[in-house]
């Protein structure tokens, strides 16, 4: 019979598996750690702590220990907190009633404790009742233990503060519509005992929850990427979008989220709550482009076959009829000639992006702002259809109030100059345009502002010599705005929008002007 | 075409029936029977328009809510829970702090325990006149600040604000005893009969006391001569 917590695993993680409805999870791992810490789970890997489940076992059969373990933190995975966007709207609930980061954390912990536990405990047949009866633990601690036998009905021979227990059984842990409400009830019960409990931590050095802390070490980039964009579009403002950002940003970096490139030295570039917001909220909105007819550009195609011989480049080889040897005489490699195609094919130019940050816009670090999420859309878009944005951000241009970024694909760059706000007066200097349109074959424009421009003739009179796709997008309704839209509107090359809520933006579909190329070519 | 989940029907998923979903069931219960009392009590308020605090006005709507309270069971906790269902306003179509304040003091004052602790330091609003008419025997614990009138007309009963409460604490108090941690507003102890004001912080104004004691930070500020009535200091 086994009797390691290796050999139960092997034995019964089919069978645990089928009870939890066959979740997508790799076969549990032992670890000889120390402590008191049951498990933990980072990236979906549940590993789980020998010292402690052999410490247990005295008290109760191992192979109960080991699948009362799979159930908790299966149950996490299956229930709650289910995603990582559930984690952080958890987690700022319980910040609305415990100011402390920290506190808040645990709370939410505890609650997502509490909620997985009683899931598992209600649908599924699992020995959890009798690990919680053999746990120790601080003051917390147990008063989960004796709210678990109040509201499981089992004896776990707990025994605490029945006033807490009482008010904490009154919440309705299995009701997924409610927790937002239910985790500040739980928070504001037990908020008293986290204080005294995290003094008497810092004094004894001890360690906190025995069923492990929730980190963000459980969550893939990918999952903290999702969630942190549901998070973004779930109503919360900006403030609280970077309240919450700023609480997890040493573990984001941990967990190595927003580093980009590979091997170096140096600091990383620090993580920008403001831009991870913009960024987030932008994947949510899709703005369509209306692509234009270009030139061929002579690609090179597969045309014939020739033997490969030694010291010819590998990247030709034809995989499909060498039957996967490198073998001069047997491996194939293709002969590429131009391609001469016949007809338009058609594809995005690249973009520039004109965004007013002058003392009339709104400030993106404070609030947000309607210009930087739509120009943030724009370069999405662009991007998305492998062109490249250029961006010029502008307050008082002569004056040097501006910011001017290249042509490039690089997100993080283009999000960083969209995000500056100089807040002084509004005039372009539209010489330093030349340049941009200079590089690019016939780049797509962008304008975004409130058009409260001091030189808006200039920029008209500029504007109306060009025949680029302009798409013109205006914030609020002003007669400045009137009266670019009245001295642009003959032009076919010029789109209007304006935007006065978030729900406009996706409205704006750039380079709408088809019938204008057609004519031109 | 075979159905894909015909593999798992056999699956064994069977629910257990576990405490927690009766302690939801009756709280639900309960609690929907505190918000038709409090609604029932609406209706007849809502017909003077204007709530004002008027001595007719406050016997009337407590009348009305005795008699509301005293039809169901509940506990102290549903008490505080009916609270900030108030504050959250999705259940209840409005607070007007003067009903509601009178309705929590019944419910206070006709609940089984003796003494009641209400953690209401999360509320966004005020409540005002609660511990109305609290009677001999019963000690309300209240965490956070309360709003106008608090203690009105009390009646032997133990009022403990763990925070601080605005203006007219006490007033046409006849016996009991209000402790508030913090400061205190004007007109404290308007018209009040007997019985014991403390306040741990400040006291902005003393009202028209007939008689009774205030003590501000320790120390008897009533009754006492260099002190004249609704002196602001």
């Amino acid at each position: 019979m086994a009797t390691t917590p290796e050999e139960i695993i092997k034995r019964i993680w089919a069978r645990v598996r089928m009870k939890h409805l066959f979740p997508e999870l790799p076969i549990p791992k032992v670890s000889e750690g120390k402590g008191n810490v049951a498990l933990e789970m980072k990236s979906k890997q549940i590993t789980i702590n020998t010292a402690f489940s052999d410490k247990i076992a005295q008290k109760m059969d191992m192979e109960d220990v080991v699948e009362a373990l799979l159930d908790h933190g299966i149950s996490h995975y299956t229930y709650c907190p289910w995603d990582f966007h559930t984690h952080l709207r958890l987690f700022t609930e319980a910040k609305r009633v415990i100011k402390d980061k920290e506190l808040a954390k645990r709370a939410a912990g505890l609650f997502m404790d509490v909620v997985a536990d009683t899931y598992c405990v209600k649908r599924r047949k699992t020995p959890l009742p009798d690990l919680y009866k053999h746990l120790e633990g601080g003051k917390v601690e147990e008063v989960i233990t004796s709210l678990y036998q109040k509201i499981w009905g089992v004896d776990l021979c707990a025994k605490e503060d029945e006033e807490v227990v009482l008010r904490l059984a009154r919440i309705p842990y299995l009701d997924k519509k409610q927790w937002d409400k239910s985790i500040q009830k739980f928070t504001r019960v037990i908020k008293a005992l986290l204080e005294l409990q995290e003094e008497q931590d810092r004094q004894e050095d001890s360690q906190a929850n025995p069923m492990g802390e929730h980190g963000l070490d459980g969550y893939t980039l990918e999952e903290i990427d999702r969630g942190l964009r549901d998070f973004a579009n779930q109503n919360v403002g900006l403030k609280e979008f970077k309240e919450t950002f700023e609480d997890f940003k040493d573990e984001l970096k941990e967990v190595g989220y927003g580093m980009e490139g590979g091997m170096g030295r140096g600091e990383g570039s620090p993580l920008d709550a403001d831009l991870i917001y913009y960024m987030k909220l932008a994947e949510n909105y899709s703005i369509p482009i209306k692509k234009v007819p270009m030139e061929k550009r002579g690609f090179l195609n597969p045309h014939s076959h020739s033997p490969w011989e030694i010291g010819r480049p590998f990247q030709d080889v034809d995989v499909w009829t060498s039957f996967g040897k490198i073998m001069p005489g047997i491996t194939q490699t293709w002969n590429k000639i131009e391609g001469s195609t016949f007809g338009e094919r058609e594809s995005v130019p690249d973009c520039i992006i004109i965004i007013d940050s002058s003392g009339s816009m709104t400030n993106p670090r404070k609030n947000l702002s309607y210009a930087v999420l739509g120009a943030a859309c724009a370069s999405d878009a662009y991007l998305r259809n492998d062109a490249q944005v250029a961006v010029y951000n502008f307050s008082d241009a002569p004056m040097g109030g501006k910011a001017i970024l290249d042509f490039t694909s690089n997100r993080t760059k283009i999000y960083q100059i969209l995000c500056k706000y100089f807040g002084g007066g509004t005039a372009l200097n539209l010489n330093e345009l030349d340049p941009l349109l200079e590089t690019s074959k016939k780049p797509d424009i962008f304008i975004i502002t409130d058009m409260k421009i001091t030189n808006l003739g200039k920029v008209i009179g500029y504007l109306s010599t060009i025949d680029n796709r302009i798409t013109a997008v205006y914030i609020g309704e002003n007669t400045y705005a009137l009266r670019f839209r009245e001295a642009m509107e003959g032009r076919k090359n010029v789109s209007f929008y304006n935007v006065t809520k978030k729900e406009d933006i996706p409205k704006i579909v750039l380079g709408k002007i088809r019938e204008y190329f057609r004519g031109n070519l | 075409m075979k159905n894909p989940f015909d593999d798992f029907r056999d699956h064994p998923t069977t629910e257990r029936e576990i405490p927690l979903d009766s302690i939801i069931q009756s709280r639900n219960r309960v609690m929907s029977n505190i918000i038709r009392g409090y609604e029932m009590l609406l209706e007849e308020e809502v017909k003077e328009l204007v709530w004002l605090v008027q001595y007719n006005t406050v016997i009337k709507a407590y009348t009305l809510a005795e008699k509301a309270v005293k039809e169901f069971d509940y506990r102290a906790e549903d008490i505080e829970e009916f609270c900030y269902e108030l504050d959250s306003t999705d259940k209840i179509p409005y607070l007007i702090t003067g009903p509601a304040g009178i309705y929590i003091s019944a419910l206070c004052n006709y609940a089984q325990e003796e003494e009641i602790t209400l953690k209401l330091s999360d509320l966004k609003t005020q409540i005002n006149l609660l511990g109305y008419r609290l009677p001999v025997g019963k000690k309300v614990v209240v965490e956070g600040n309360l709003g106008d009138f608090t203690g009105i007309g009390m009646e032997g009963g133990e009022l403990v604000v763990e925070g601080s409460a605005k203006n007219y604490t006490g007033a046409g108090m006849k016996s009991g005893r209000i402790r508030i941690m913090k400061n205190i507003g004007l007109h404290t102890g308007e018209w009040m009969m007997g019985g014991e004001i403390l306040v741990g912080g400040r006291v902005r104004g003393l009202g028209k006391i007939v008689d009774g004691k205030v003590y501000e930070d320790e120390k008897l500020i009533y009754p006492r001569n260099y002190r004249q009535s609704n002196t602001y200091y």
